[in-house]
């Protein structure tokens, strides 16, 4: 997370946008979530460092 | 051991803000706070910080004349405190000092726009922020310059008491660095924090948010280490020398059978057994078809971030970001690992 603006947390660092705990269909539902909050994240203006933290 | 001094139009005495357009003068012996210095000032140069910021060729050039002429032992400028016009000129005049071979020591505060002035070439003795401060500088910053003037090497800033100069010197510790880590660890559990590396740290101002991302074109990057499957381009799985970029026109996601990591910084079983959970081009796309962004970047910028100095990452990052430039991106999403 140094000097990064925009940073949303995600899963694992062997699996930054997956979790293979979860059935293929629950994982790509994750991933799309940590994606949408990147998207929103995007459009939304931050102040220096700014981490959306919280589960997923 | 000769000394020449370096203060603005204030501290020469020739008026306040009225003469800050005072151009250089050259007075003998010391004047204001170098007559504080307990040493013996053979010259006082100043000049107006206006006419130093507005002129500053012409002020420098005649004021390393003045020093040709005299060649002091050390020069000393300031202390200028907080002062930003006065700071500036005395960081540049005891850069080019000592770039002219006469070792230079200045007084001011850390934050004054003349430490980056004096871009490492000449001692900076952290000040006061006001002028308060002036019995507290002045013999510091003259025992520096008697030290220089003698010829002395010093030792590191901290010890030293100036501010650090961005030079780094190998020297033989006498402890292994297990044991260093763990003195430091023990010192800071102490409540005394202290580092043999300073970090500068690069801060990014956060770029304005992308208006609309229905209409985005969004480019996927990864540090993840990311590449087709057997590494036709031969990525480093640690301390990477360059980036690579592959296409992903035609692609719906990362099939196993075509991609893989060879990051040598974590366990790539669970990204390899699905790669779209290191870069989520699966559900970008989706995204795109139902219309919540305008389109993908169909290239992918790849690297292995491990071990990777900072120096290069930079780099890296720079030239990736130069091609989404020119090819028109207006966001980014890059998955770390």
């Amino acid at each position: 997370m140094i000097g990064t603006n925009r940073t949303v947390r995600g899963v694992a660092v062997t699996s930054p946008v997956g979790d293979p705990s979860l059935g293929e269909e629950d994982e790509r539902a994750l991933r799309r979530r940590i994606v949408e909050r990147a998207i929103a994240m995007l459009g939304t203006h931050v102040g220096p460092k700014t981490v959306w933290e919280g589960r997923t | 051991m000769k000394v020449a001094h370096y203060v603005n139009q204030f501290f020469a005495g020739l008026g306040g803000e009225d003469a800050a357009g005072t151009g250089p003068v050259r007075l003998d012996g010391a004047v204001g706070p170098g007559k504080g210095l307990g040493l013996d000032v053979a010259v006082t140069l100043a000049a107006g910080d206006d006419y130093f910021g507005e002129h500053e060729e012409d002020a420098l050039a005649q004021l390393l004349r003045w020093l040709d002429e005299e060649q002091p032992e050390v020069l000393i400028c300031g202390p200028s405190f907080g002062s930003g016009r006065y700071g500036y000129a005395c960081g540049s005049f005891a850069r080019e000092a000592a770039r002219r071979g006469v070792p230079a020591v200045c007084g001011m505060h850390p934050e004054s726009p003349g430490v980056l002035a004096a871009e490492g070439a000449a001692y900076i003795v952290p000040t006061d922020v006001k002028v308060t401060g002036m019995r507290d500088a002045l013999p510091r910053m003259a025992a520096l310059a008697r030290r220089l003037a003698a010829g002395e090497t010093l030792g590191p800033p901290d010890q030293e008491g100036y501010l650090p100069r961005g030079l780094r010197r190998n020297e033989i510790a006498e402890l292994t660095g297990a044991q260093r880590a763990v003195d430091l660890l023990l010192a800071k559990l102490a409540g005394d924090v202290r580092t043999e590396v300073t970090a500068a740290f690069d801060d990014v101002p956060p770029p304005p948010p992308v208006v609309d991302m229905t209409t985005a074109t969004v480019a996927l990057v990864t540090e993840s280490g990311l590449v087709p499957r057997g590494n036709p381009d031969r990525l480093e799985s640690n301390r990477a020398h360059a980036w690579l970029s592959y296409s992903l026109e035609g692609l719906d996601g990362f099939e196993v059978a075509d991609w893989e990591s060879v990051h040598g910084g974590y366990d790539t079983s669970v990204a390899n057994a699905d790669p779209d959970r290191l870069v989520p081009l699966d559900v970008v796309r989706h995204l795109v078809a139902e219309g919540s962004i305008g389109s993908l970047h169909e290239t992918l910028y790849t690297t292995t971030g491990n071990s990777t100095p900072v120096a290069t990452a930079a780099k890296f990052g720079q030239e990736i970001a130069q091609r989404l430039r020119d090819a028109g991106v207006q966001a980014v999403i890059l998955t770390g690992t």
